[in-house]
């Protein structure tokens, strides 16, 4: 066998010389892995003591925690230690399971019908479609409103029925949805400081697009960022899948405006990629370069801080852009957590609750700023932590704008509660899949819209007929 | 005085054990039930669940069992994806059918081939199905991707694609829908190049030796000789990548999610998506009915067609 350089080689060195490439390869992954994920507070900063209050009653037992695997994995570090801590603390053996989040509705639906599985459940959206098998955490609101305040308002209603008056869930934080982009592109277009409204976004990214043949990301697929995205699109049109009093409204001029102005955006600015999009992909395209605005949280950004801190220094943020009639973004994420029916543990999963939320200053700080709270008392440091993040943002005042994002944020079903038809609608695409339709030229907007509506009242009247629908 | 006293209590014992040896009943059913066990727990049973679920609304939040009648079938047929999945199925199976066939014809004449490494070579051909799916999709999800494409970047080393241009395998439904049927192909192939190899195999070397002999070539010994009798075999390559093509959902779940726009949405995946991901149990459980007569209907087919080969 010939090498490279001309001198022959036997098999067997060959095959030693690929055995030690490929061991090195291994370490120099495993080297890798180690420096991408450094502890929080190792740059800059002071990680927020830890409190805890005794249970309101004598707890003992087990409690079992699943929940999704963090996009920032310091966070989940800091997570197991901390529900582990606190098991030790009152008597309860705590085991936590973290898995990737597309799959945590999949395995909700299975315990739920084995009737067996998790005490506690945490997901990153609405859960109000498990509301008949899911314990009223109304005495955990109570308490923690009587502890710290008033909930954030996005937060209720992302799980709270009125229709049934319970609540399916327990929402102590969220995550934004700011614009993502970069500014060296955009200052190429001539908004060095980003786009602000719709029209702004179609003119600056087509441009960049035909200068510099980068494209936009935002995505029309099967996945929870385009879920996210199309309908902060819709309400600032003015349009919405339900009104206040959960009567089914899409079929509107609004959300047809809203359908032909993303056809127009898709064609001008983008590439069939965000056809296929999951939730990852509109963070790997703006880590690798390959984006110029994406609708995101913080994760995108911190990511490249590690992997490709040009990119991450080139990236800054916007609030949500403005439409014709208003200028709204859903909120990124919702935590909701929720204890079904068959939990054992109900005592000991309400009292972490409490304590997981008189700590979510640490959970804001371990998540590197990315959990905001649902009760503001609760991170005092916070305004200052985003105006000069500790994390190394260069600037260090790069996520001030999200001191300001609660007025900029709703949530799901907005402006109605995220119900249990929402919850369907949402988990089924109904509105990526109307928006695809239409950008792809295989329906007209109008009838991308209609079948949305035909979808979305099929659902609602069954959900209506069962009770757990209001109007 | 030990041996003496055993010999009356073995002997029974041992002519009762040989008479129920003897008993082709009792034995026939003891080799029967273990199947019958299995076949009823795994298949029966959720077939019945299955069934008892499409007459619900079972949600997955909610499992208590109310009778709804025929709703769940009328909101099924109602619906264009349902309807979008039933033919993309057909188009998935018969496509992928159509070449794991033939691959596999070609296949298995290479691995029946003697030449040095065959070993090598045939523990290859069979890595593709012996990976997990969940595995080897996720590669062809890098392989596919709309940035990082290998194949993307293949085509522009060719000048095939310009420098910034990509193919999007996965964006467009044409391409999409090429891709979830690539990757289903190079997954099954392997299987029906082993089953077929066995029945290439089986064929005496004296028949062909003997079309030799009369001057017949490679190919008129391949449609005269080797194809007809390997047909019964390819039959069964066939009815077997056929079960496993209907019922998959793992590719499409993994590549697509049924996506772009429900352009690649099967039976399988549809249930999945409409009875899990969605909530709606009893709805899944509609759509995964659909499953049944079809793919009765393909295996009393094929095994027909198996029958009147043999019988001719």
């Amino acid at each position: 066998m010939t090498n490279g350089f001309g001198t022959r080689r036997s098999r067997r060195e060959v095959l030693r010389t690929a055995a030690i490439a490929a061991l090195g390869a291994a370490v120099a992954g495993a080297c890798a892995a180690e420096e991408e994920a450094p502890g929080p507070g190792t740059r800059s900063g002071q990680a927020p003591r830890e409190t805890f209050q005794q249970p309101r009653s004598k707890l003992s037992g087990e409690l079992t925690i699943l929940l999704w695997s963090h996009f920032i994995p310091s966070h989940d570090v800091w997570f197991d230690k901390f529900a582990r801590a606190w098991g030790n603390r009152v008597g309860v053996k705590v085991s936590v399971d973290h898995i990737d989040l597309a799959q945590i509705p999949t395995r909700i639906a299975a315990e739920m019908q084995a009737r067996q599985g998790h005490d506690l459940i945490q997901y990153i959206a609405t859960l109000s479609q498990f509301e008949p098998s899911v314990l009223d955490q109304r005495d955990v609101v109570e308490e923690a409103n009587s502890r710290w305040g008033e909930q954030l308002a996005l937060c209720r209603k992302s799980s709270y029925n009125p229709a049934t008056d319970k609540f399916y869930a327990y929402s102590p934080g969220w995550v934004p949805d700011p614009g993502n982009y970069r500014r060296s592109l955009w200052r190429s277009a001539g908004m060095a400081d980003g786009p602000r409204t719709w029209d702004d976004l179609l003119t600056g990214a087509a441009e960049i697009k035909r200068s510099q043949q980068i494209p936009l990301g935002l995505g029309m697929s099967q996945e929870i960022d385009s879920n996210m995205v199309l309908r902060a699109l819709m309400w600032s049109y003015g349009a919405s899948e339900q009104d206040e009093n959960e009567q089914v409204v899409i079929n509107s001029p609004e959300t047809v405006a809203a359908v032909e102005y993303m056809t127009r955006l898709y064609k001008q600015a983008m590439t069939p990629e965000i056809f296929s999009w999951n939730a990852a992909s509109n963070n790997q395209g703006l880590v690798a370069g390959k984006l110029s605005y994406i609708v995101n949280s913080i994760s995108a950004w911190r990511t490249a801080q590690e992997s490709n801190p040009a990119v991450a220094d080139d990236t800054f943020f916007v609030p949500a852009l403005r439409g014709p009639k208003d200028a709204l973004a859903a909120q990124h994420v919702l935590y909701n957590w929720i204890i079904p029916q068959h939990a054992k543990g109900v005592d000991a999963a309400k009292e972490f609750l409490l304590h997981y939320t008189a700590n979510f200053a640490s959970a804001s700080f371990q998540s590197k700023l990315y959990d905001l709270p649902a009760w503001s008392k609760l991170t005092p440091e916070l305004p200052n932590w985003l105006a000069s993040d500790p994390f190394g943002a260069q600037p260090a005042d790069k996520l001030k704008l999200l001191n300001e994002a609660i007025p900029w944020s709703t949530n799901i079903g907005h402006p109605g509660p995220a119900s249990t038809a929402i919850g369907e609608v949402f988990s089924t695409f109904v509105i990526p899949n109307m928006f695809a339709k239409a950008a792809r030229g295989d329906a007209t907007p109008e009838q991308a819209v209609a079948e949305a509506d035909r979808q979305i009242k099929a659902i609602f009247d069954k959900w209506r007929a069962a009770g757990l629908v209001g109007g | 005085m030990a041996t003496t006293a055993e010999q009356p209590t073995t002997r029974p014992i041992a002519a009762a054990r040989r008479r129920l040896a003897d008993r082709d009943g009792v034995l026939s059913w003891a080799f029967v039930v273990p199947s019958v066990v299995y076949i009823v727990a795994l298949v029966g049973l959720p077939f019945g669940l299955a069934i008892a679920f499409a007459f619900s609304d079972v949600s997955a939040g909610d499992p208590s069992y109310d009778f709804v009648g025929l709703r769940n079938f009328r909101r099924v047929v109602d619906d264009p994806v349902f309807w979008r999945s039933v033919g993309n199925t057909f188009v998935f199976t018969l496509i992928s059918m159509a070449l794991i066939v033939l691959l596999g014809k070609v296949l298995a004449n290479i691995l029946v081939a003697d030449f040095r490494g065959k070993w090598v070579v045939r523990f290859l051909v069979l890595l593709p199905w012996t990976t997990p799916v969940a595995l080897s999709s996720i590669s062809w999800l890098w392989l596919l991707d709309s940035i990082y494409s290998p194949i993307d970047w293949v085509l522009r080393q060719f000048g095939a694609l310009g420098p910034v241009e990509n193919m999007y395998w996965l964006g467009q439904p044409g391409l999409s829908m090429t891709s979830v049927i690539a990757v289903h192909v190079w997954r099954l192939t392997p299987l029906a190049a082993v089953i077929m190899m066995a029945g290439l195999m089986s064929i005496p070397k004296e028949i062909d030796e003997a079309a030799r002999v009369d001057g017949a070539g490679y190919w008129r010994r391949m449609f005269e000789i080797t194809i007809p009798l390997v047909l019964p075999v390819a039959a069964i390559a066939a009815l077997f990548g056929a079960i496993f093509t209907f019922t998959d959902m793992a590719v499409v779940r993994v590549l697509t999610r049924g996506g772009p726009n429900d352009s690649t949405q099967v039976l399988a995946s549809w249930a999945f998506y409409r009875g899990i991901d969605g909530g709606d149990v009893a709805q899944g459980a509609v759509i995964a009915l659909f499953l049944f007569p079809l793919l009765l209907a393909a295996a009393v087919l094929i095994l027909r067609a198996v029958r009147k080969i043999e019988v001719r």
